[in-house]
């Protein structure tokens, strides 16, 4: 028999503050993105779409890191709450790269010229995505819970090394996507102070909003999974 | 289900071998993935580098440079636009026809697609503006350059 979670995931005191925080943060960040930010000397406005492409971009790889980590604790503890985290946090991941991938798209033609070019980091950007796609297709493959959890956690741990083969590309290729402004060796962030403090609060109002939907889709899996074993008992 | 479980140190004896293998493959298949990208996907050429490639007129290429100061001329007219595009060692003269992304500056980067012409200069059928990674307000007093024509 798998061994069932023992308790539910705290569904009363956290979700409901997790989602007002988001709310706020994003709220906070939205002003401090779209009017207290300086306007840039090289783009103009055009610039403040970075508020949103980076910290959504961070927080995907964030999201199929804690992917990565939840399948080594389903294939090691077999334990389905590990299971539950993975698939949420993919289906997040996906979302926010999804979400980045447009943001930068929009990003790009007023500036690059392009919607779209096959540059080293946009194309492994689109395999991230595809990736991660694919995890969550695999998981519809199967309807045995054990297998299908186990054939999508091998996957989870496989597809992470692309997370930093998507962010060294620029560094290893020539490429039309800049270099990392602020995720670089030797030297600190290339950017003015109030839009370093700006694009630090975006992130922890996007980390908010990914807490908030992770704990959402958490606790619908957890109670997938419950009414599931109670039905085979 | 009549499915037999592993149990107690048949269990973890398997869950070991299955999250090493998994992580072994995950290791091997992105040292390869690494090797093949680093070596052999190239987004564009740079000037130098596709002379010494010899690339053949009319082969479709990717030139990456930097457009060289007092060469960047575009006539709304006639809507040709002219530029060298440089690394330093190499210059293009490159033509192309129509308006240039507004980011396009002497000084800054640009990538271009087309043919070079058997004179040497390349042909762009496409034109695209690279901008560095650096962000900083309009020092007082400068008119930010993307508000120059």
């Amino acid at each position: 028999m798998i061994e069932t979670t023992a308790a539910p995931f705290p569904t009363v005191r956290v979700r409901p503050w997790l989602g007002r925080l988001a709310i706020a943060g994003s709220l906070i960040a939205t002003f401090m993105a779209l009017v207290w930010a300086p306007t840039d000397a090289v783009q103009g406005d055009v610039y403040r779409i970075i508020y949103v492409h980076v910290p959504l971009a961070w927080l995907a790889y964030l999201a199929f890191f804690v992917v990565f980590l939840a399948s080594l604790g389903w294939l090691w503890t077999k334990r389905p709450w590990f299971d539950a985290l993975a698939v949420a946090s993919a289906e997040v991941g996906v979302l926010f790269t999804g979400m980045f991938i447009v943001a930068g798209s929009i990003w790009a033609k007023p500036t690059w010229g392009v919607w779209w070019t096959w540059d080293p980091r946009l194309v492994t950007t689109a395999v991230m995505f595809m990736m991660y796609v694919g995890y969550l297709l695999l998981r519809s493959l199967s309807t045995d819970f054990s297998r299908r959890a186990t054939r999508a956690a091998v996957l989870g741990v496989i597809a992470v090394i692309d997370i930093p083969i998507v962010h060294l590309s620029v560094l290893w290729m020539n490429s039309l996507h800049q270099l990392p402004t602020v995720l670089r060796a030797g030297g600190s962030p290339a950017l003015d102070a109030a839009m370093g403090m700006t694009l630090g609060i975006c992130v922890v109002a996007f980390t908010l909003v990914y807490f908030a939907f992770l704990a959402e889709r958490m606790s619908i899996e957890l109670d997938r999974q419950r009414r599931m074993f109670e039905a085979r008992a | 289900m009549n499915v037999r479980h592993a149990r107690g140190p048949e269990r973890m004896g398997a869950r070991r071998v299955l999250l090493i293998a998994v992580l072994a493959a995950a290791v091997l298949i992105g040292f390869v993935a690494v090797q093949n990208l680093a070596s052999s996907a190239v987004y564009y050429l740079t000037p130098t580098e596709a002379r010494d490639r010899h690339v053949a007129t009319g082969t479709a290429a990717r030139l990456g440079g930097q457009v060289e100061t007092g060469s960047l001329r575009y006539d709304p007219q006639t809507r040709d636009l002219r530029f060298v595009l440089t690394d330093g060692t190499t210059r293009v003269s490159v033509i192309g026809t129509g308006a240039p992304p507004s980011l396009l500056r002497e000084g800054a980067g640009a990538v271009v697609e087309g043919t070079f012409a058997s004179d040497g200069s390349f042909h762009a059928s496409q034109v695209i503006a690279k901008h560095d990674e650096q962000y900083a307000p309009p020092s007082p007093g400068a008119t930010p350059s993307h508000q120059t024509p």
